[in-house]
Parts: structure tokens; sequence; C-alpha cells
């Protein structure tokens, strides 16, 4: 049904529940996990800072990716990783029709009003713009 | 004694609060410091009188010149030397032509409309005249363009664009004497020794906790800074040159440029910014807001009007030209460094800093927003769907 299957992962609580649903998935349907974590400089990027963001952001995520394969491993899913740089929903749509991903699985984060209002949401600009379907995990 | 302490707590407190607005706030840490320092100034100033904060204190003044010392050649170590072997001639027309644009059309704007005289109006045609590399930078890398040919060029052209500015504020206020000629030639001899000394001294004593390398680097930055003052140059000029000409060695160990990443930005930056902050005059800035509307504007025209035919000579559709060249039209770093030179050479007064300052800022902000309200990435564009393709929530 689904040959490849995209997870948004920032190591939060709600991103590792996606996982596990899409980890669980994956086992299921012997597809392959792209897990794609999604590095936001700050605005507007000033030179040396952006570079030692996305430094932290590459480092971070490199640690908490080896525990996905592990656990990957375990299952005997093919799971892929990469990190982005962006806005998260931008870079997970835009992900997504690149590496021709059928199903995105994403975390949803209780955000407070002023965060909404600031930030957005990142799992309906999802919603909104991705060009396959969408399984949002609470 | 104590009152040094208290005076460096209060400084390291609004750096906090300033980082602490970054993160809530999404902003880089630079442009809150610029902001918190600002406001500090004029709060602070109010309750307990304008040297409350004594950003003319001379430990605050060498930390301060210490941060941009070090951010510039941070700045330049970013160089990659690759980018340069494919479309150098690309970038050195669309650089210099980013750089000359703006310079001349700022410094005309300054000079001819506003009134200012002739040292200050080609000061503000240097800080109006950078761009910003981060900003264009991070574009590319959200649209994966910075692997592309189209996008090294462009990264590479604002290398340039930035050279110019800096090679400008070094030597443009200067006189040329036997001073200066010193100077370049002492220069000359380390940048081409530099890169062959410095991976092999490294090598050879490096990489134990005694910080060797953060230590011989300050010792070239501030030994080639002085001696550019002694010649009535800047010292940020050897010290983007410095970063350039290592940025193939130095720069690729990213274990050393973190090291120095964490000494400028926990104790060297926040000086520097929030100093450069609390020089801003709000009341000079609120009883003439149309001068720093005019210099900002000046900078987004003349960068536009300086980069869409030359971008359009290398071949660049008509909606590339204009994204790259509002991109090209961004800066904020090198901006605020050649202001506060400016402050501090007696060269513009406090209400011509501010409207400098002001307008820095403001080509940091408004030609992103321009360029991501008008030429976000296509699939962003596409009409909004009445429903999701499909969703599926797990409880």
């Amino acid at each position: 049904m689904f040959s490849r299957i995209l997870v948004a992962y920032d190591t939060s609580e709600h991103a590792q529940s996606a996982f596990e649903h899409a980890l669980e998935l994956a086992a299921r349907l012997h597809t392959s996990l792209l897990v794609v974590a999604v590095a936001r400089p700050s605005e507007p990027p000033t030179r040396v800072e952006l570079e030692a963001e996305l430094d932290h952001a590459r480092t971070h995520y490199e640690e908490a990716f080896a525990r996905l394969r592990a656990a990957a491993k375990k299952r005997g899913v093919d799971l892929h990783t990469t990190v982005e740089v962006g806005h998260p929903a931008e870079q997970i749509v835009r992900t997504a029709e690149r590496e021709h991903c059928e199903l995105i699985v994403m975390g949803r984060r209780g955000k407070t009003q002023l965060e909404r209002w600031m930030l957005g949401s990142v799992s309906e600009r999802v919603l909104r713009y991705a060009h396959c379907p969408v399984l949002v995990v609470r | 004694m104590e009152s040094t302490w208290f005076l460096a707590a209060l400084w390291l407190a609004l750096a906090l609060v300033a980082t602490l607005l970054a993160i809530w706030l999404r902003l880089s840490t630079a442009l809150s410091e610029i902001v918190v320092g600002t406001v500090a100034q004029l709060v602070i100033g109010a309750f307990f009188g304008l040297q409350a904060l004594d950003a003319q204190a001379p430990w605050i003044t060498f930390l301060s010149g210490t941060g941009a010392i070090v951010l510039t050649f941070l700045a330049g170590a970013e160089l990659d030397p690759e980018i340069f072997r494919t479309k150098w001639r690309e970038a050195v027309g669309v650089g210099l032509v980013g750089f000359f644009a703006p310079f001349l059309g700022c410094a005309a704007l300054a000079y001819y409309v506003l009134g200012w005289s002739g040292r200050s109006s080609w000061l503000a045609g240097i800080a109006l005249s950078t761009t910003s590399v981060a900003v264009v930078y991070a574009v590319m890398l959200e649209l994966g363009l910075n692997r592309t040919t189209y996008g090294k060029a462009i990264l590479a052209s604002c290398f340039v664009n930035d050279l110019g500015t800096v090679i400008a504020l070094g030597l443009i206020f200067s006189p040329f004497t036997v001073r200066t000629a010193i100077f370049l030639g002492v220069s000359a001899v380390v940048f081409l020794a530099l890169p062959w000394i410095t991976p092999r001294f490294f090598r050879r004593y490096g990489d134990r906790p005694s910080e060797l390398e953060a230590k011989f680097l300050l010792l070239t930055l501030f030994a080639l800074g002085g001696l550019a003052v002694w010649a009535g140059s800047e010292a940020v000029l050897p010290a983007y040159l410095v970063g350039m000409v290592l940025a193939g060695t130095v720069g690729k160990d990213h274990v050393l440029v973190r090291r120095l990443r964490t000494l400028t930005f926990g104790l060297l930056t926040p000086f520097y910014f929030i100093r450069a902050g609390a020089f801003v005059s709000v009341p000079a800035l609120l009883g003439a807001p149309l001068a720093f509307l005019a210099l900002l504007g000046a900078k987004m025209v003349t960068k536009l009007a300086g980069l869409l035919p030359v971008t359009g000579a290398f071949r660049y559709s008509g909606s590339e030209r204009i994204y790259y060249s509002l991109l090209m039209s961004t800066g904020l770093t090198f901006g605020t460094i050649s202001a506060l030179f400016g402050l501090s050479h007696q060269i513009i007064d406090q209400a011509q800093y501010s409207f400098l300052v002001a307008a820095v800022i403001g080509s940091a902000v408004i030609p992103t927003m321009i360029a991501n309200a008008f030429f976000l990435p296509h699939h962003l564009m596409v009409e909004e769907p009445e429903e999701p393709a499909a969703v599926s929530t797990v409880a």
C-alpha cells in the first residue's frame, strides 16, 4: 500500500510516539522509513550563528537517530535519516515530494495560543500542502 | 573594583535577556542584543542617568572590539574555497556590482538629499553596501541550491560583496602614508605565510587542553589589528582576510571553530551588539523617521538596480534575478560594524549612527520578508485544496 513512509521527528515525546506508530506500520507493510528532522535557523540568520545552529542541530539529531536506527533494526525495517534546514512544515512537504514518500506520519505538539499565532501549527500546514496522506499522532 | 563586577553582571543580565527573547521569538541573537541594548540604554538611562551602562568603559570597549574582530574572522573562515573555482568570474562581477551600487547610491543620497558631510556620506555608503551570506545561505539550504553551481556562484558573490565593504572600511578613511604601506606589506607576508605555518604548528603542538590554537589565532588577530589601527585603518579588515586565507585549513577544523564560537557567543559578541544598540538614540530616530526610511529604501533600490542587469547578463531568469537581488540586499553584522566604526572615529554623529543602525536592522528583515512573501517555494504557492488529501488521527 505504502512503498515509503516519512516520519517527521524533533526528539519530542510526540515525535517519538509518531515514530513508534510509523515503525509499527512499516514493519507490518514491509516498507522503508525516512526520518526527517528540520533545523530551523533564527530570523534573520547571521553568519557565524547560523553555522553554529546547524552544527548543533546535526549533532543533536545524529545522537537521536542512532537510537531510532537500533529500534528499526530490531523490527527489520529499512531506515534512512536526514536533517533538512528551513521551516519545518515546508521541509517535511518538500522532502516527502522529493523522496516519493506515500505517507507522512507526524506528532502534534500541544502549543499555546500565542505560539500558534506566532509560529503556526506545523501539522496543520503539512496537512494543507502535502501531496500524500498524512497521519497525525496525538 | 566591585563596581566593575556589578557592571559586568548588568551587561551579562542584558545578554541573558536578549538570548531568552531570541529563543522565544526565534530571532537571531545578534538582532535581539542590539534591540535590548537600545531599550536598556533608554530605560536604564531614564532612571539612573545616561552613564549607567557605561558603554565607553575601556574594558567594555575592548571586549566589544574583540567580539567584532573574532566574529569577522569566523565569518571569513566560513568561505568555501571550492566555490570560487567554479564560477569566479560571475562571483566577482555580481559581488562587485552588489558592493558598488549601494555604496555609491547610498553615499549620494546621504550627501545630496540628507545633507551629510562627505566623510559621513561615504561611511553611510559603506555601512549599507553589505550583504548577508547567512540569509542567502539559509535560503539556499532550504531550497537545496547550496550544492548547485548556481547557488555556489551567488554565495561566492556575497563574499566578494562583503570583501569590498571591509576593504573600503579599512582603507577609505585612512590617508595613504608610509604606515599604510608597512601595514599592507606586513599583512601580505602574513597572509602568504599563515596557510602554510598554521596547520603545521597546530598539528605539532595543538589539540591540548591549553588551547594553543585559540591563543595563536588571537595573537595573529590582535597583532594585525594593532598594525591596522596604527596605520589608520580598521582591525576587522585583517581579521576578515585572515579568516579567508585560513578558511581551507582552520575553517575546516570543526572542533576548533566550535570552541571559538563558544568564546565568541558566550562572552564577546554580547558586549559588541549590546554596545552597538546602546548608542542608538531613539529620540533621534523618532525625530526624523524619514531619514532612516530613505537610507533603507536607497539600499534596496540601488542593490536591485545594480544586480538585476548583472544577474541578467549571467542568464538568470526574471524571478531568479529579483529573488537573489533582494536576498543580497540584506545585511546586519558588517553594517553595524561599519556604523560603530564611524561613530567611534567621529565620522558620523549619534543621530546619523542611529539612522544607519536602524536602516541596517531594517535591511536585515524587510528584504527577506518581501522575498518570502512573493517568492515562496513553488509547492507552497499552489492553490490550497479544500480538504487535505487524507487525514488520520491516532488517539
